[in-house]
């Protein structure tokens, strides 16, 4: 009970304290801003964005041509007569003489021309709306239905495109037995209908408004019959939408958890807090608490003002974590503010790809399932998520949260909080003290599983960032990148357990080091993969990540880690620190050429 | 007011950031960026402009057709991008569902002049990338049909579009808008962003640290002292922004007028370096600062954006080179503005400088 007491009454402070070093100075400023930014977003809402005004010129003979392009801020439009224009051409982008388009050979031009014909489309279509016989203006309606195959990764192994290829004149033949379909009957809405969506839709066709319905899009029987003009791709890469509305109000407030731990550090102010009989996971933990229950708070908010459901908190909680404990670290690391702010835009920036790049490809691989905003996307579509897909997309942030605000708690001590250290080393420190130095191969077994997640999410955010490469390049890339990075994450343990001592270090140690880190490596892949990967691996992007389906040949890999580390420590041993990267380049050199042996001989 | 002992903080701070390689993390940043430009080509664009999507495959898709004859069939068989089979419904779907086929397309017996809609029924692979491409060029081909239709309808039809013809197969371009339009201003304005966000941090330490008791026993005045930090995050705006340019460059996106482009963001970024330093001055506090930078911030640039003629247009105008002599006058004009805010700036610190040697 003392230990939650402790916690509530730590709480309690940052939230005093919080208040009283932003109160009365900040709040009603706080306030003003807030009336300013709804009246500039009220502005905004009537001028309109002005970024991209004047990007093209266009010259026309024709004043309801004119008027028609003026309505497009894009366009700088010049009316005048042919004989004028004419000498003049090179100097538009587009010309448009007795209603022809002309297009010059240049990007811009094509360009324009797009923009153009997208304008264009967009008129005839307010045009045709007011049309009284609507099936004589809009004849074709397309009923879009979707067949069900099982996501199949023999599809995608050579290249995407491998089964729909070919190029007999025959028609295919299915291998299954075949199930009778009846033709679909006609089953079109009344056109008074119709007629109200086409019209809602030109109003809303629109860069902006495509994100900003993207909550309220109710799915009707209607909204599957769409004009040819209307059959968009339904890639959601509108998804953008989702970081700006969850994933930005909890990167703001974890800025306020890291300025609220670097405060502590700032004259050592935090030296009485850690004096107290107060254990320092209490203190983390009370320090953390009031931004989790704000964080919760904000995204509760969110979700019922854009009137979605509440289950959406299930993959935002791993996140704020997530979130939290990298800020916890960054505040215990960062020398300065200036520091801070690099570090922390470098982290969201990285952060932030991470969960938004696979979230792009929620309905068509399954490779977005890596990030839990994917699972976001997937329920406010309405497709919903399975147990198995939430324990698959968050775990990996559920467990290094852990192992972070684990690392965070071993160093929150005034040793650590307090030195000035440069950044790199500090990471070492806290690695290093993270290990025991009384019982090292024990903690280097362990610190390789729980190394783990780190290097799947890296590896995860290599095949996010290669998948979409040609097919040899991205395997070769993928390869060399999967091994680069296991070798780096193994030398870690090592590195920081034995740093300034290398060159005293046994053979003995070396050679056991290096068993104890790769036995632990592959524990913690087998352990994991066996867990909750095997989707994944099935596919030969898997297979090159997270080693061979051979898992009958446990020794193989083994043998493999182990050859790594000992090039490292070795490296270490003999060639002092400067051979460090070297090492772990070599280590991965050897790992890429195993691997790829492997993968080919699969292949084959 | 000695301009000496200015260049002198200034070389401080910059020797700071990169004494704590900080500016290694920034380094970063933007070759994480560049190096993935790839990937934002194709996927960012396509956020864009998802019409986009069908220039990356040249492959041919095959396509069952099924249901009655009409001149969709003729068009499907002249076209490049499909191979198309005429067989039964059911066997066609088994085979989509088997991955032989991209699409299958039903078209029932309505004749094209009929009074009620033609409606015919596409099926796609759910979840696949494939049905995202072949949407996009199956779209080409049916919006041809509906023309077809139209035609043998339009004795019906009484509301007349102006009539305007383009030439045949405007593709490319489709990057063009997205990379100049928005990724040019977005990435030219990053820099300008971060030093703002920078002079925060280094006004606020002084404050924080307490370290500013010793900087005003030198001979350096504290409105020197000032201005030699807005003097160090101003050299970083033109040096990052660009190195922007210049990757850019690299990825085969040449940006026009760089010099007035990179005139115009030092200019506009002193601005926005200038509130920063008066917010810093006033809070002497990082957390409080940085909050109302930020929301400042997000309100000048939405305002900014909506105002014609803006500089962040006339940055996309230039860059794709359609600005005229309207940048110079914008720089004239930003330059002013940043003139005002900059004694603004100086009668403050020098203000606050006399209360801190009095009040230390």
């Amino acid at each position: 009970m003392g230990v939650f007491s402790d916690i509530w009454t730590i709480a309690r402070w940052e939230v005093r304290k919080s208040f009283s070093t932003m109160g009365r100075n900040v709040l009603p400023v706080a306030v003003i801003l807030f009336i300013l930014l709804v009246a500039t977003t009220g502005f905004v809402a009537r001028s309109g964005m002005h970024l991209q005004d004047g990007m093209y010129t266009i010259a026309t003979d024709d004043r309801q041509v004119a008027d028609l392009l003026a309505a497009d801020g894009r366009f700088t439009v010049y009316l005048g007569e042919p004989a004028t224009i004419l000498p003049r051409q090179s100097a538009f982008d587009l010309v448009i003489l007795n209603r022809t388009v002309f297009v010059p050979f240049t990007e811009r031009g094509q360009a324009a021309a797009k923009t153009l014909s997208r304008d264009y489309a967009q008129y005839v279509a307010s045009v045709y709306n007011q049309e009284t016989d609507l099936f004589a203006a809009y004849p074709l309606w397309i009923d879009s239905q979707y067949v069900k195959s099982e996501l199949d990764f023999q599809a995608t192994q050579s290249g995407q495109y491998l089964s729909v290829r070919q190029r007999s004149l025959t028609p295919p033949v299915p291998a299954g037995p075949v199930v009778q379909v009846t033709p679909p009957a006609a089953s079109i809405p009344s056109a008074d209908a119709l007629r109200k969506v086409l019209q809602q839709d030109t109003g809303k066709n629109d860069q902006i408004a495509r994100y900003t319905n993207l909550f309220t899009q109710l799915p009707s029987s209607m909204s599957t019959f769409k004009t040819p003009d209307q059959l968009t791709p339904t890639l959601p890469f509108d998804s953008i939408i989702f970081i700006f509305v969850f994933i930005f109000p909890l990167y703001f407030t974890s800025q306020f958890f890291m300025m609220s731990i670097m405060n502590e550090r700032i004259g050592r102010k935090g030296e009485i807090l850690l004096s107290g009989p107060v254990h320092p996971l209490a203190i983390i933990a009370g320090k953390m608490l009031p931004y989790l229950a704000g964080m919760l708070v904000t995204s509760t908010a969110v979700i019922l003002a854009a009137h979605a459901s509440l289950l959406i908190l299930l993959p935002l909680l791993p996140v704020i974590l997530f979130f939290l404990a990298s800020a916890l670290l960054i505040g215990m690391l960062s020398r300065s503010f200036k520091e801070l702010s690099f570090i922390s835009i470098f982290f969201s920036t990285v952060a932030t790809s991470y969960l938004f790049f696979p979230s792009i490809f929620a309905n068509v691989h399954i490779v977005s399932l890596v990030s839990p905003l994917t699972l976001i996307i997937l329920q406010v579509q309405g497709t919903g998520f399975t147990a198995a897909d939430y324990l698959y997309s968050t775990s990996l942030f559920y467990l290094t949260s852990g192992v972070l605000l684990y690392i965070g708690a071993v160093n929150f001590n005034a040793e650590r909080l307090f030195d000035l250290h440069p950044f790199l080393p500090r990471l070492r420190e806290f690695v290093g003290s993270s290990l025991s130095r009384a019982h090292p191969y024990r903690s280097l077994f362990l610190a390789n599983v729980l190394l783990i997640p780190f290097v799947f999410m890296l590896q995860m955010m290599g095949l996010v960032l290669l998948f979409n490469l040609p097919m040899p390049l991205s395997l070769v890339l993928l390869i060399a990148l999967a091994a680069f990075i296991e070798e780096l994450a193994k030398s870690v343990g090592v590195y920081s357990l034995f740093a300034g001592e290398f060159s005293t270090l046994p053979l003995r140690t070396c050679v056991l080091a290096a068993a104890a880190t790769a036995v632990g490596f592959l524990a913690g892949e087998k352990l994991f993969l066996l867990a909750m990967l095997s989707q994944i691996t099935d596919s030969v992007f898997g297979s090159i990540l997270f080693l061979q389906q051979g898992a009958l040949l446990l020794w193989m890999p083994l043998l493999l880690h182990f050859a790594g580390v000992l090039i490292v420590i070795l490296a270490l041993r003999y060639g002092g620190r400067r051979w460090y990267l070297p090492g772990v380049l070599a280590a991965t050199v050897v790992h890429a050429l195993y691997n790829l042996t492997f993968i080919l001989g699969a292949m084959r | 007011m000695n301009g000496r002992n200015s260049w002198i903080v200034a070389k401080k701070e910059l020797a700071g950031i990169n004494y704590e390689k900080t500016i290694v993390f920034a380094i970063l940043l933007q070759l994480f960026v560049a190096l993935f430009s790839s990937f934002l080509m194709v996927g960012l664009t396509s956020l864009y402009d998802p019409s986009s999507v069908s220039q990356y495959s040249r492959f041919r898709y095959s396509i069952g057709y099924s249901g009655a004859n009409s001149s969709l069939l003729d068009r499907l068989q002249s076209s490049e991008d499909f191979i198309v089979y005429d067989m039964d419904l059911s066997p066609a779907l088994e085979s989509l569902k088997e991955r032989k086929l991209a699409a299958v397309i039903y078209v029932p017996a309505t004749a094209p002049d009929a009074q009620g809609p033609v409606q015919i029924t596409l099926y796609t692979v759910q979840n696949d990338l494939q049905a995202t491409v072949v949407g996009v060029k199956l779209k080409d081909v049916l919006v041809g049909y509906e023309s077809d239709l139209r035609d043998a309808r339009s004795a019906r039809i009484t509301e007349r579009p102006i009539d305007l013809s383009f030439p045949p197969s405007a593709q490319a371009g489709g990057f063009y808008e997205f990379v100049y339009g928005l990724l040019v201003p977005l990435l030219v304005f990053m820099p300008a962003i971060i030093s703002a966000s920078l002079i925060i941090d280094l006004i606020t330490e002084e404050y924080q640290n307490e370290t500013l008791e010793t900087l005003v026993s030198t001979p350096i005045t504290f409105a020197e002292m000032v201005w030699g930090k807005i003097l160090a995050c101003e050299i970083l705006v033109p040096v990052q922004a660009g190195v922007w340019l210049l990757l850019l460059a690299l990825n085969g996106i040449h940006i026009g007028n760089p010099v007035p482009i990179l005139v115009l963001v030092s200019v506009a970024s002193l601005i926005l370096i200038l509130l920063s330093a008066l917010t810093a001055l006033k809070y002497r506090e990082r957390t409080a600062a940085q909050f109302i930078y930020s929301t400042a911030l997000v309100i000048v640039i939405l305002f900014v954006v909506s105002v014609p003629d803006n500089p962040l247009n006339l940055i996309v105008r230039a860059s794709v080179g359609n600005a005229g002599a309207e940048i110079y006058a914008a720089i004239l004009l930003v330059t002013g503005v940043a003139a005002l805010l900059g004694y603004a700036t100086h009668l403050y610190a020098k203000r606050v400088g006399r209360l801190a040697q009095g009040g230390l």
